[in-house]
């Protein structure tokens, strides 16, 4: 009963003059089932924030597409871009990206700005959401008041306000402790099944991508290696 | 993306608003600097309008004190001469004699030294008629005017201030005292209350003692007019019945000098509007020195805030978002600016109001200008940054440090 939450066919990247074209993508082909927990692996330069970028509608591909939950995005307008970003896919940084002068809910409630969303339903919406994340009691903590680990659940639950179908996460855990780090995935994890949201992560951690579904391992712009747990 | 990307945008105006002071304060001191220019700019533009329409409120304070249908024929010596004159026959006919003429005053016009009591003071001496009061408005405080009765008996009347000047403690100057002028003794009629005195008054009453032309003699040397004051029917052409009257008062002694209460009327309200423009030249300078400010200002937001925006723009801000994020930032910058302009503005109206004895007044169209203009120059002055964070690539904007 699984369906690909996304598709991606023949992914080209070039970057660079017509005369001297330093491809960073070189077909890129797979698919995401709905509701998978999946790695993508690789030594820096090897494409994989690139190919992030491309499926996260913030870069157009040089050629091949892109299907969303079966929707193809036009790349070449922005607004449908940033419409789609905002319903279909929640990022997660290696910073965070909070806005320090925002409160924690408040920086949960601002992609529900973007959305339209009355303002009256907004705080609700985003305290449950840090319900979700177990960080109710710091709902109106500013982000330096908040350890690494709790900005990143914070983050987390920003990224999964609007009901994403699909959240990008590049090095979640690359700014935390070992420790804090496992307690982030295994939230992480732990949303992708209960809530059902296809997660895919960019990681250099073998141990952390040995709890996902499936890893993605790639190098010099090509996939070489798709093992599924 | 295009030239204009604002068309995507789906924020509300007052969420806007709100989330932009929010941002403006996080940024405070550099805030504030950028809003000086503007106040400065808006604070000119309201204090210039402000005096404007208060200086034309006294001026038709004036017009209805005075009339403007006010002639003053004044004679110069002419080159054969030693003093021009008038004839006062000639002057006292022109209201039978020209149609147009309503009322006319002969009037001679000096200073001498007056005492009363154990006072003495230089002050204005002016002779005149009954006719007089027909020309200008003296009310009495205590009194009464010079009558034809009055002749040439040894009389005067004496304005408010000069009286003040000439009274000693148990001798004030009040209808049955004394006065002394030129070897000759006078009884005080009449005192005036205080009259305010324009630049189209022939003389000061205030700081004048008055006497009837009929003994003008003992005082003025030659005893005959030097001045007429005439008073014409509302709209006769002022220049016309000018050179009429001053045909009619020709003589060999006198050049004659028209001046025209309309003319200094003009005059001083041409002077109001250089100083008007003057300030209004401030205004705009200061204006686009703030505009450059918020410019500044905004352009250092955008560059600091990058992350931010390549963070709205993942979350599914469109570019439109982002820029009229900035733009109403600018906005509300320059209205904070423009409010607080406006106040200064009018507080500096006020004042001028105070030191010239003006009745502070103001007009209601100016209230919302001063805002306005400022929040045009935020707009105008903020476009530039706000496109600059539209078309921000995000995945740049997101690896900012």
């Amino acid at each position: 009963m699984t369906h690909a939450i996304l598709e991606v066919v023949g992914l080209e990247k070039t970057y660079g003059s017509s005369a001297r074209p330093t491809p960073v993508l070189r077909g890129v082909t797979f698919t995401i089932d709905a509701g998978s927990f999946c790695a993508i692996l690789g030594p820096s330069g090897s494409g994989k924030s690139t190919l992030m970028n491309i499926v996260g509608l913030l870069d157009q591909p040089t050629a091949g597409s892109v299907l969303l939950a079966g929707e193809r995005v036009d790349p070449g307008s922005a607004v449908a871009a940033a419409r789609a970003r905002n319903r279909l896919i929640g990022f997660v940084f290696q910073s965070f990206n909070l806005l320090p002068r925002l409160t924690a809910w408040e920086n949960v409630a601002l992609p529900l700005l973007y959305a339209r969303t009355p303002r009256g339903q907004r705080k609700p919406l985003a305290l449950t959401m840090l319900e979700q994340v177990g960080l109710t009691d710091r709902a109106d903590h500013r982000p330096a008041a908040l350890s690494g680990g709790q900005q990143q659940r914070v983050a987390l639950a920003r990224a999964l306000i609007c009901g994403p179908r699909l959240v990008l996460a590049d090095e979640p855990t690359g700014s935390l402790d070992s420790v804090t780090a496992g307690e982030v995935i295994a939230l992480l994890r732990d949303l992708n099944q209960r809530l059902g949201v296809t997660v895919l992560m960019v990681t250099h951690d073998r141990d952390l991508a040995g709890r996902c579904d499936r890893r993605i391992e790639m190098l010099d712009g090509r996939i070489v290696a798709d093992e599924t747990a | 993306m295009g030239l204009w990307p604002f068309a995507g945008a789906h924020l509300s105006l007052g969420e806007s608003a709100s989330e932009a002071l929010r941002n403006l304060r996080a940024q405070g001191q550099r805030s504030a600097l950028a809003l000086l220019g503007i106040l400065i700019g808006a604070a000119s533009i309201v204090a210039v309008l402000t005096v404007g329409h208060m200086a034309q409120q006294e001026t038709l304070k004036m017009f209805r004190h005075l009339g403007v249908d006010m002639l003053n024929i004044h004679a110069m010596p002419s080159d054969s001469a030693t003093t021009g004159v008038l004839d006062r026959a000639t002057i006292e006919h022109l209201p039978a004699s020209d149609p147009s003429v309503v009322a006319a005053a002969p009037l001679i016009n000096d200073h001498e030294t007056v005492s009363a009591g154990g006072r003495t003071a230089t002050v204005a001496v002016a002779a005149v008629t009954e006719a007089f009061p027909r020309l200008m408005t003296i009310p009495m405080r205590q009194g009464r005017f010079i009558q034809s009765i009055d002749a040439d008996s040894l009389v005067a009347v004496v304005g408010a201030g000069a009286a003040e000047k000439l009274s000693s403690p148990g001798a004030p100057v009040a209808p049955g005292a004394r006065i002394a002028l030129k070897g000759y003794v006078f009884t005080v009629i009449g005192v005036s209350g205080p009259v305010p005195f324009t630049p189209l008054d022939a003389l000061e009453i205030n700081d004048a003692v008055l006497v009837p032309l009929g003994g003008a003699r003992r005082v003025f040397d030659p005893p005959e007019p030097t001045s007429a004051l005439v008073r014409l029917r509302p709209g006769t052409d002022l220049d016309a019945a000018g050179r009429r009257i001053s045909s009619a008062l020709a003589n060999p002694t006198a050049t004659l000098q028209v001046i025209k209460a309309r003319d200094v009327i003009k005059s001083m309200n041409a002077q109001k509007v250089i100083h008007g423009q003057l300030l209004t030249a401030v205004g705009a300078i200061s204006l686009l020195v703030g505009g450059i400010g918020v410019m500044n200002v905004m352009l250092m937001g955008v560059m600091e805030r990058r992350r931010e925006i390549g963070l709205r723009a993942a979350i599914g801000a469109t570019p439109a978002d982002l820029g009229l994020m900035f733009l109403i930032e600018a906005a509300v910058l320059a209205f904070v600016g423009g409010m607080a302009g406006l106040a200064c503005g009018l507080l500096a109206a006020l004042v001028t109001a105070k030191v010239s004895g003006w009745g502070f007044s103001v007009a209601l169209w100016v209230l919302p200008l001063g805002p306005g203009v400022a929040t045009l120059v935020g707009v105008a002055f903020g476009l530039y940054p706000a496109l600059k964070a539209a078309r921000l690539n995000p995945i740049e904007a997101l690896r900012a440090g």
